[in-house]
């Protein structure tokens, strides 16, 4: 079983099954290579982050990273789902905390039950997702713009109605669910993430409408010419970012028992360092559900370990942009040694 | 081609109108518009975003997108503050060392698109977080207040209506023009954006003319850096963090093509104008801060979709 869902990106053009087999067999070792290495990375730095500072795996700190975990990785999940197109949401911060001010107004303002309230976020950020969707494939235009343009917007929209003001008062059972732990250190809100992944490993594996996703990323024409209907796919690709990105801003609600007008903002590069470094391509066409949560464990992990050696935050970002440069230089040094050696061997 | 026709093709002339329109607006509905003072206030608020937004146009214009432009103005803010208050350059020293970082961090950009071949986005993506860590490791948030005082008397230094602060920007703007339309290098600019592959078989070395227009970029985040800081008086480690949107507000609204080749500086000026009146109004008109917000949201998407339909009846024609 791969780990990262590719499709051929030129269907039409069949090589000799003999020849596909070990191509094949060749994507998924460089694939598998790049989940490897980096769940070693991860290792190491586990391993040198306990030896430094036992309290590193205490449960306590288990269970906030867990916490924060569950959250980068559905960040990273919303960014990943348009990346698959080739495109990509900028608005994914601007989405998530209009989902979270919908979410605090209906259940502070006008007292609706959590679920009700949450499942009408949910929807809310669906429908943001659509809406950069619709005006992508209506328009033609470039999706960074169009989310840039509606990054702002949605902002905007969510600060002229909540005049920026936290909604604190939330039905205690939100901050319960959010301190919930099982085991002595798992949140809940981890099994929530891992679900997600599971739902998507299936949707890209296993439906039509994944492989049709795929496709659209990896060739727009050819899919177009096969028959998949590119721009609808497109549009359903942004929803389901959309909705994503506003489960991400709820489980940060549940995290912090409030609504806060300021949630969203520092997710850009979260949000794109997961899923890039877990090997989904910009280009389109490629998605690792499994490298994006390992993406995403990395970046936890390199936050909670600067904050138990007492670095402080402020060189956070400095770590964190250096280590998005390597992971990628590193992934285009280790496909052209892979290229240099295929063209060896014939 | 009747006027009306003309009109619409002309990229800056909806920009005009706008302004026109929203000039007279605010100058009937508003009696504190055309005062000196507000002219003043407006024309200084103009200077930071016009180089910004020509920082960003110099990369659109190869065909790349540079997102660490505030970050790189953040960390020269501090770092010239940093010169000017602890170490105790003057200022004849430290502004050029600023101008150098910026250069410098445009320079890194450059080279690692060009080397790694990674898609630009994805690096100044992680060189802006670098930047940022670099500034916020430095300053822990700190600014820095003690600038030597003709520094800051020039950022507010005026003649009646004329703010000082507003020359280097336009002498920026007439020296962007002068490159880009008559110089060997910015013409190779415009070539490697509008079609690469066309200009690499012309003998254009490619690689060196993106590596040029991020330095270029580079070079000029520092100068907005430097304008931020004598206009606001103090080196603040958040200035170019709303810098982001505008730098793509005011090129795109120009007209310029994501996909390169095509920009123009007075188009991206005009934008600029149309930006800063928005934001006066709004401040006139005491509406909420948070629709300026939107309202550049809409624009951007007003302005992509008005250019659409540019090309679309450019086609039929």
């Amino acid at each position: 079983m791969t780990a990262t869902e590719t499709l051929n990106p030129d269907p039409v053009m069949t090589v000799a099954d003999a020849n596909e087999a070990p191509a094949r067999r060749g994507a998924f070792l460089a694939e598998s290579g790049n989940l490897i290495g980096l769940a070693a990375i991860v290792l190491i730095f586990w391993v040198v982050l306990t030896s430094l500072r036992p309290g590193f795996i205490s449960n306590f700190n288990l269970f906030t990273l867990s916490r924060s975990l569950a959250i980068d990785i559905v960040i990273g999940f919303s960014t990943m789902v348009v990346l698959a197109t080739g495109g990509m949401n900028l608005a994914i911060g601007s989405i998530g905390v209009c989902a979270v001010m919908a979410a605090g107004f209906l259940m502070q303002g006008l007292g609706l039950p959590p679920l009700v309230a949450f499942a009408a976020a949910l929807a809310l950020g669906a429908a943001l997702g659509w809406l950069n969707g619709f005006a992508i494939v209506r328009s033609g235009v470039n999706s960074f713009i169009i989310t840039l343009a509606s990054a702002s917007l949605y902002l905007g929209a969510m600060l002229i109605l909540s005049k920026a003001v936290t909604f604190n008062e939330l039905p205690a059972a939100v901050a319960d669910f959010g301190k919930l732990r099982f085991g002595g250190f798992v949140s809940p809100l981890l099994i929530i993430a891992l679900a997600i992944g599971a739902a998507l490993i299936v949707l890209f594996r296993f439906t039509a409408l994944g492989r049709e996703i795929l496709a659209a990323g990896a060739n727009p024409r050819a899919a177009e010419l096969s028959g998949v209907p590119v721009g609808r796919v497109v549009i359903i690709a942004h929803t389901l970012s959309g909705a994503l990105a506003g489960a991400a801003g709820l489980m940060l609600v549940a995290r912090l028992g409030a609504a806060m007008p300021s949630i969203g903002q520092d997710w850009l590069l979260p949000s794109f360092l997961a899923p890039v470094l877990g090997g989904t391509l910009l280009s389109g066409g490629a998605v690792s559900v499994i490298g994006t949560m390992l993406g995403a464990l990395l970046v936890t992990t390199i936050r909670s370990g600067l904050l138990v050696m007492q670095v402080g935050n402020f060189w956070l970002q400095l770590f964190l942009g250096v280590i998005l440069l390597a992971a990628v230089m590193l992934d285009r040094y280790r496909g052209k040694v892979a290229e240099r050696r295929s063209l060896g061997r014939r | 081609m009747t006027l009306g026709q003309r009109l619409i093709a002309n990229e800056w002339s909806a920009i005009a109108v706008a302004i026109v329109i929203g000039v007279v607006g605010l100058a009937a509905t508003s009696p504190a518009f055309l005062t000196e003072f507000n002219l003043y206030v407006m024309m200084r608020s103009f200077c930071v975003v016009l180089v910004v937004a020509f920082a960003q146009m110099l990369t659109l214009a190869v065909g790349q997108l540079n997102l660490s432009i505030g970050a790189l103005g953040g960390l020269v803010a501090i770092a010239i503050g940093g010169m000017m208050e602890v170490l105790g350059f003057p200022i004849a020293v430290a502004l050029p060392i600023g101008l150098a970082i910026g250069a410098l961090g445009g320079l890194i950009n450059g080279l690692l698109t060009v080397r790694t071949g990674i898609n630009g986005f994805i690096i100044t993506l992680a060189t802006a977080s670098a930047f940022t860590g670099i500034n916020l490791g430095i300053t822990e948030s700190i600014p820095f207040y003690n600038l030597p005082s003709a520094f800051v008397a020039f950022g507010t230094a005026r003649l009646s209506a004329f703010p000082m602060l507003l020359i280097p920007p336009v002498i920026v703007a007439l020296l962007l023009a002068l490159f880009l339309a008559r110089t060997v290098p910015g013409r190779q600019l415009l070539a490697v954006g509008g079609n690469p592959h066309a200009a690499q078989l012309s003998g254009v070395h490619m690689n060196g003319i993106v590596v040029l227009a991020h330095t270029l970029s580079g070079l000029l985040a520092a100068v907005g850096a430097i304008l931020a800081v004598a206009q606001l008086g103090s080196a603040q480690p958040t200035i170019g963090q709303d810098w982001l949107i505008m730098s793509f507000a005011a090129p795109i609204i120009g007209g310029a093509a994501l996909t390169g080749g095509h920009v123009s500086v007075a188009a991206t000026a005009l934008a600029v104008v149309l930006i800063v009146l928005i934001q006066n109004g709004m401040v006139l008109a005491q509406v909420d801060p948070y629709w300026v917000q939107f309202l550049l949201g809409a624009l951007i998407l007003a302005a992509v979709g008005l250019n659409r339909l540019r090309a679309v009846r450019a086609g039929e024609a």
